[in-house]
């Protein structure tokens, strides 16, 4: 046994002094990980939702300000003060999803109650954000009704807009039957508020508030379907990729052993083949352990990547490790010096991460090539991983992924050890 | 009382494919004797001693050491090789190196410290035991090459070309310490095409050629049997003159009477004239 442990100390001591090596083993498939995990979020795993908007108010009025200062306090919005020119100019160059331009009268209109024409907001809009332009004006409408509310729960604003209502009436040039329906209501109206206490308004009262619509949000555990983010899609695939770099690099290691001569000392010493070969796959076990160990601390860390179950997890690691270690097995027999090892090596592991949806994930990929990823030990290790994270995988369903895993690691290793030249 | 033989090859044969590497090769190695195995590239040396240490089954005969079979762990335990082809990690440090062969042999502890220290010290690397072996000349590789050969304190040592492309320097050092190994009583076998090397270190030399022993003897019954006559080599009245004679001497003086000699030199015969004799090239052809 200390003869295995000292071949895989050996064997480890070098993978750490090749920097190069190190780096491919470790730090790449970890920036696999994230990179392609930020790309599929979309918004960089996370940050502000609301949406950028250019904000040109033409009419400087003490309404226009009012509404300006509205959405500028909204938290659906990123407001950005502009002129005309310059708003359109955001949008057209893509820095802003929205150029809002608050037109001449607005503030006047906005004092106006039940006639008149009504405050108007130009939306100019990127017209591949068409989703975003009906949000954007739903927000609007949601500002405008909050105004609306809050001039309603205060009754001396409501009578002096009342009031100036009527005098626009008497001197508008509607019908007469029009402009007397009109002055009626309007004064009933002032009655109305002229009897509300004022106290049970702008005390804050809640009783006396008229909202047009009271929504009450409450978050629901739903079953979960899904992965909660990308990067429990992408850490798997980061952690197949680490798996088959090492594996790579120990059946090169394997080879050039032979072809430096050391494998020859190997021999000579009194230590069995047996002895040797499980020297060589403790080493490579222990590395792609090590990895995928590396990953699963900083996906839990710092990317939401957090397992359902860590004895499955630990299951899925252990298996894709034989797996691996067979076909490192494999691809060392192969190759009789290290440029053939690497070749037939890479000829062998770039299919079966394609087809296993170690590049892609399987959902985006067509179907016939999803199934002909079947015969990949990386699709299956990629399946035992998001069982384990995500998926919600009981034992029994990760046997089937972990079973062809090791099966696998036996039929190579078995195979890679008798077409092993050792001399 | 001991059997003399530590090591002996018995009709021992070795093919590959249509070639026949080694051929029906016999021969005893005693204990405390340096071997030299002579012969030129492609004789079939290398082969021969992979077949010695186990590393190859021969199609035919036997290979013994110390009584047992090479292919044994225990009996490859009793020996030591310092291949042709270096044999060692370049990423690692002459110590980690010898440490890490010194645990296939099951050494641990202080006694592994204490074996690591002297192989090396023995070689004169001591002072760079902590320089990874990549910053090494080639001299010094080969050397640590044989002390990794020593670590395990081996009864018998087989060297496989160990002066190949080290300076004069370094070749010196590793003959001072196969004389070294000599006088603490190993037994050493030593392949070699340079005779030079043959001549001063081997107790006894074997020639090989096509894998079969031309020759086997003392470097002095080798000179006797198979060097032919010195040759005596005159320069007089402006010519030179060449006579074989096994009385050189003499033969200087009858000539000394005849003509007024301007210069002479004598050379005895060499390996590299055994060689030649033997087989009809030169041990570089």
């Amino acid at each position: 046994m200390s003869a295995i442990l000292a071949l895989a100390v050996k064997d480890l001591r070098l993978l750490i002094r090749v920097k190069s090596g190190l780096f491919f083993a470790f730090a790449w498939p970890l920036v696999i990980a994230i990179l392609f995990g930020t790309v599929f979020s979309g918004s960089g795993g996370g940050g502000s939702h609301a949406l950028a908007v250019a904000l040109a108010d033409e009419d400087q009025s003490a309404g226009s300000k009012e509404f300006a200062a509205l959405v500028a306090k909204s938290p659906d919005f990123q407001v950005r003060p502009a002129n005309r020119a310059e708003a359109i100019g955001l949008v057209r160059k893509r820095q802003q999803a929205a150029a809002l331009i608050l037109t001449k009268g607005f503030g006047e209109a906005s004092q106006q109650m039940f006639h008149g024409t009504p405050p108007k907001v130009e939306v100019w809009i990127d017209p591949s954000r068409q989703s975003e332009g009906a949000m954007i004006q739903g927000l609007l409408f949601k500002l405008t009704m909050e105004g609306v509310q809050k001039k309603m729960s205060d009754p001396g604003a409501m009578r002096a807009g009342i009031r100036k209502s009527l005098e626009d009436v008497d001197r508008s040039t509607a019908p007469p039957d029009q402009r007397a329906s009109l002055s009626r209501f309007l004064r009933s109206l002032d009655t109305t508020f002229g009897n509300m206490p004022a106290a049970s308004t702008a005390g804050g009262g809640r009783g006396a508030r008229w909202e047009p619509l009271s929504i009450e949000q409450h978050d629901v555990a739903i079953q979960r379907e899904g992965p909660r983010n990308a990067f429990e899609i992408t850490f798997p695939q980061g952690m197949l990729w680490g798996v088959m770099g090492c594996a790579m690099a120990f059946a090169v290691g394997f080879v050039s052993e032979r072809t430096h001569g050391t494998l020859f000392r190997l021999q000579m010493a009194p230590i069995g083949r047996f002895q040797l070969l499980a020297g060589k796959a403790l080493a490579c076990t222990v590395a792609c352990l090590t990895i995928e160990a590396t990953l699963v601390t900083v996906g839990r860390l710092g990317f939401h990547v957090v397992p359902h179950s860590w004895p499955l997890l630990a299951l899925a690691g252990v298996s894709t490790v034989a797996a691996f270690v067979g076909v490192m097995m494999l691809i060392a027999g192969l190759g009789k010096t290290e440029q053939a090892a690497a070749g037939v090596g890479w000829a062998v592991m770039m299919p079966l991460a394609l087809f296993g949806g170690g590049m892609m994930p399987l959902a985006f990929m067509p179907r016939w090539t999803a199934q002909a990823g079947a015969i990949s030990p990386v699709r299956w290790g990629i399946l035992a991983f998001e069982g384990a994270l995500w998926r919600g995988f009981s034992f029994q369903e990760m046997l089937l992924p972990c079973a062809i895993l090791l099966a696998t690691g036996a039929v190579c290793f078995a195979i890679g050890t008798r077409t092993l030249r050792l001399t | 009382m001991p059997d003399a033989t530590f090591f002996s090859l018995r009709q021992v044969t070795k093919r590959y494919g249509a070639l026949t590497a080694v051929d029906g090769l016999t021969l005893q190695v005693e204990r405390g004797e340096i071997f030299g195995l002579l012969g030129p590239n492609g004789a079939g040396k290398t082969t021969l001693i992979h077949c010695a240490i186990g590393l190859l089954e021969p199609d035919g005969g036997q290979v013994l050491v110390a009584g047992g079979n090479p292919r044994e762990p225990q009996v490859r335990a009793r020996m030591g090789i310092a291949p042709q082809v270096l044999s060692l990690y370049e990423l690692l440090s002459a110590e980690e190196n010898l440490a890490f062969f010194g645990k296939l042999y099951g050494m641990e502890g202080a006694r592994l410290k204490q074996r690591v220290t002297a192989s090396l010290e023995f070689v004169g690397l001591e002072s760079r035991r902590r320089d990874p072996v990549k910053n090494y000349s080639g001299g010094m590789m080969r050397r640590l090459n044989l002390a990794a050969a020593l670590l395990h304190d081996p009864e018998i040592l087989l060297l496989d070309e160990p002066t190949v492309g080290v300076d004069p320097q370094s070749r010196n050092s590793i003959f001072d310490n196969i004389l070294a190994l000599k006088r603490e009583g190993r037994t050493v076998i030593y392949t070699t095409h340079y005779m030079e090397e043959a001549e001063r270190l081997c107790d006894r030399v074997g020639i090989v050629d096509h894998g079969r022993l031309l020759a086997l003897d003392t470097v002095e019954g080798l000179l006797r049997s198979q060097g032919g006559l010195p040759r005596l080599v005159v320069e007089t009245g402006g010519k030179e003159v060449e006579v074989f004679s096994a009385d050189p001497l003499s033969e200087l003086n009858r000539m000394a009477e005849a003509a007024p000699i301007d210069r002479f030199r004598l050379e005895q015969p060499t390996l590299e004239q055994v060689f030649l004799n033997l087989t009809g090239r030169t041990l570089r052809d």
